[in-house]
């Protein structure tokens, strides 16, 4: 007989508990393969491993770039004010992610065959939170313990002040973000948690912008703030975490699974080394987001006309790639203020990210074979015509950051914007990766030739131009 | 007095400024099948995912039993079956162990997993792995995992996708038996021949 139907005063009597029932999954699954936990143990050592010798190593080679002459000498006061910003733009694109995230997840199959069952979802959960905690805690504290020794700071009770600090905040977002994945939708302060330290952090590089180029620059703070933040960011840690553990039965499948679909695209894009594939999922949820756009007829004009003012509407459309565009023009002249010395490849790299914003229409046709065809055109044509809004944003985006940037031959500024469109083109024109064809053996193991190549399309004539830049500025 | 075994009151849902459910109200008794019906992009598949919880609505409520239907509450899950387009499989699990997986995390055993896999024809499969499952076989499958355990309300997704003539006779005949033993069942379908061969009431949206 199939099962009987349920009753809802029987609803939960005899339900395994999460425990049991992990155990149950654990089992079947085990009999399928031997994943043993010296497998597991082994795995997470090279993580460790590979983590701490290149963060170490990405610190060291920064601390010394920062103090060479090459990179000039900067106000303190501006450099601190400005790793404040880059912190505080970090924390707020990090809560982003965290809730993109979920944090808390299941996998697509748990959803369908556990957690759709009346098992209790705080026992469940609370495994979880836990290994998040402990991650986040572990890697803040990692982050915090960086910027100090970037900041000159070799003292151990200095050090352990700020991987104190970055800990207690770590876990504070950790947490606060499943309080916010437990909560009712519509709330507002998830969003203004996110919100608020990216805008501290423009106030602040503009403040420090503006004070520098005008003034003598912002002072730096006489004694360290490791202290403070640790006294009020250890309370709050465990005022949140606390918090989080009684939101954990309210969180509903919802958040629970639209976080998932997030961590596979960025899984497979890890594996297969191609953010392309995170970037199309993120790309349709925000244009999912947007839902419905006010349709309206293209001014009268030949084929390419009408597909100039889609590229337009396009990015009228999408207003965070101009946000993103305009941000980094503000980045560019915090950039000349710290960095002197590498004012010009800033404007190299910062104007490629800008102009890289610009190229959505280049990259859904570059993408899209039946695209084309429904178009019609040579394909030279179409992406000729689709190259036109970031070129202009290119040379606009160059024009206002000419100030950052003195020393070198007339022609150099020019030539360097050309490049930056081509560096774009390529990168926007990239085909699919193909990754059956041959291979080559690298440190980091057996890698398609054809992921190099494509990979380095755009990347690889940026690095040329920052070279010379480099040279001839 | 007689309580609804599922009642929907003023359902909302957008994506942006795009209104796909506009207060949508409705109520199904036990013994009854419902089929929600409405062209392309209507909202038939989203109205379901709020009803199930896979969707979080911007307006209305969704009451199982007389009670609000909240997914994190371990009742309502009890009572509510779904299998919607968005189920997945374990890799590394065979189709018994899928559906012994469900059937025991609802406090039941692996009796009715046997009867099941046969009235599915399912048996041939119990030992393969999702991959190497046919598209049907994975609808099946899916459809295996609500007959498993205990319900009073079902909720069915275009169930009749991808299966052939014999299956989408077993499925009004599934359909006809779970009316006859009081569940309350909702599906979305775009089958006359099922519609007018089980369904009680139909519910209209986006005309």
């Amino acid at each position: 007989m199939t099962a009987p139907p349920a009753t809802l005063a029987d609803a939960p009597a005899g339900v395994p508990t999460a425990r049991q029932v992990r155990t149950h999954l654990r089992r079947a699954r085990r009999r399928h393969h031997d994943h043993s936990l010296s497998d597991v143990l082994g795995d997470a050592y090279v993580v460790v491993l590979f983590v701490g010798m290149y963060g170490w190593f990405a610190v060291s080679a920064s601390r010394d770039m920062l103090e060479s002459p090459t990179v000039g000498r900067a106000d303190p006061g501006v450099r601190w004010w400005l790793a404040v910003a880059a912190l505080l733009a970090g924390a707020g694109l990090a809560w982003r992610g965290l809730r993109a995230l979920g944090p808390l997840l299941v996998t697509p199959a748990t959803q369908s065959w556990v957690t759709s069952a009346p098992i209790d979802r705080r026992a469940w959960l609370a495994p979880r939170l836990a290994v998040l905690l402990t991650a986040a805690t572990a890697g803040t504290a990692l982050v915090g313990v960086g910027v100090a020794a970037l900041g000159g700071v070799t003292d151990l009770a200095a050090l352990s002040w700020a991987a104190a600090a970055g800990a207690g905040w770590g876990a504070t977002a950790l947490a606060s973000s499943v309080v916010a994945q437990g909560s009712r939708a519509g709330r507002r302060w998830p969003t203004l948690a996110g919100v608020v330290p990216v805008v501290a952090a423009a106030v602040v590089t503009a403040l420090v912008v503006v004070v520098g180029r005008l003034g003598d620059g912002l002072p730096r703070p006489a004694a360290s703030p490791a202290a403070a933040l640790v006294a009020v960011g250890v309370p709050l840690a465990v005022a949140a975490t606390v918090l989080a553990v009684r939101a954990l039965p309210r969180v509903d499948r919802a958040t629970l699974t639209t976080g998932a679909q997030f961590a596979n695209a960025a899984a497979t894009a890890t594996i297969l080394l191609d953010p392309s594939m995170l970037a199309g999922l993120v790309e349709s949820r925000r244009w999912r987001q947007i839902g419905r756009v006010r349709s309206r007829r293209f001014l009268p004009g030949p084929g390419w006309w009408a597909m100039l003012q889609a590229d337009v509407r396009r990015l009228r459309r999408h207003p965070s790639a101009l946000l993103i565009w305009t941000a980094l023009i503000l980045v560019q002249y915090a950039a000349a203020l710290a960095l002197p010395g590498l004012a010009g490849a800033a404007q190299v790299v910062f104007g490629y990210l800008a102009t890289d914003r610009l190229t959505g229409g280049l990259r859904s046709i570059s993408r899209s074979p039946g695209l084309r065809r429904a178009l019609g055109g040579s394909d030279a044509a179409l992406r000729g015509i689709h190259v036109v809004v970031p070129a202009i944003g290119a040379g606009l985006w160059w024009l206002l950051t000419v100030p950052t940037v003195d020393g070198g031959p007339s022609w150099l500024g020019p030539v360097l914007a050309l490049g930056v469109v081509a560096a774009a083109w390529r990168s926007g024109t990239r085909p699919p990766i193909n990754y059956g064809g041959a291979t080559v053996n690298t440190p980091f193991g057996m890698i398609p030739v054809d992921l190099l190549r494509q990979g380095g399309r755009g990347p690889a004539l940026l690095a040329v131009l920052v070279l010379v830049r480099l040279f001839l500025g | 007095m007689l309580v609804d075994a599922l009642s929907v009151r003023g359902l909302g849902r957008n994506f942006g400024n795009l209104v796909v459910l506009d207060d949508v109200s409705f109520t199904l008794q036990a013994g009854r099948i419902a089929v929600v019906l409405g062209p392309n992009g209507s909202g038939k598949t989203t109205l379901l995912r709020c009803v199930v919880g896979a969707d979080r609505p911007d307006a209305g409520e969704v009451l199982v039993q007389g009670r609000r239907a909240d997914e994190t509450d371990p009742q309502v899950r009890a009572l509510v079956a779904a299998a919607l387009d968005d189920i997945d499989f374990f890799p590394d699990l065979s189709v018994v162990e899928h559906l012994e997986l469900v059937a025991y995390a609802h406090g039941g055993n692996a009796e009715p997993v046997e009867e099941v896999l046969a009235e599915l024809g399912l048996e041939p499969a119990r030992d393969q792995l999702p991959v190497t499952l046919s598209s049907g076989q994975r609808r099946r499958l899916a459809l295996a995992s609500c007959f498993v355990r205990p319900r009073r309300v079902l909720i069915l997704d275009e169930p009749e996708q991808r299966l052939d003539v014999r299956g989408r006779q077993w499925l009004a005949d599934r359909l006809r038996r779970e009316r006859d033993a009081g569940t309350a069942v909702l599906l979305a379908s775009h089958d006359p021949e099922l519609i007018d061969a089980v369904v009680d009431e139909r519910i209209e949206i986006g005309r």
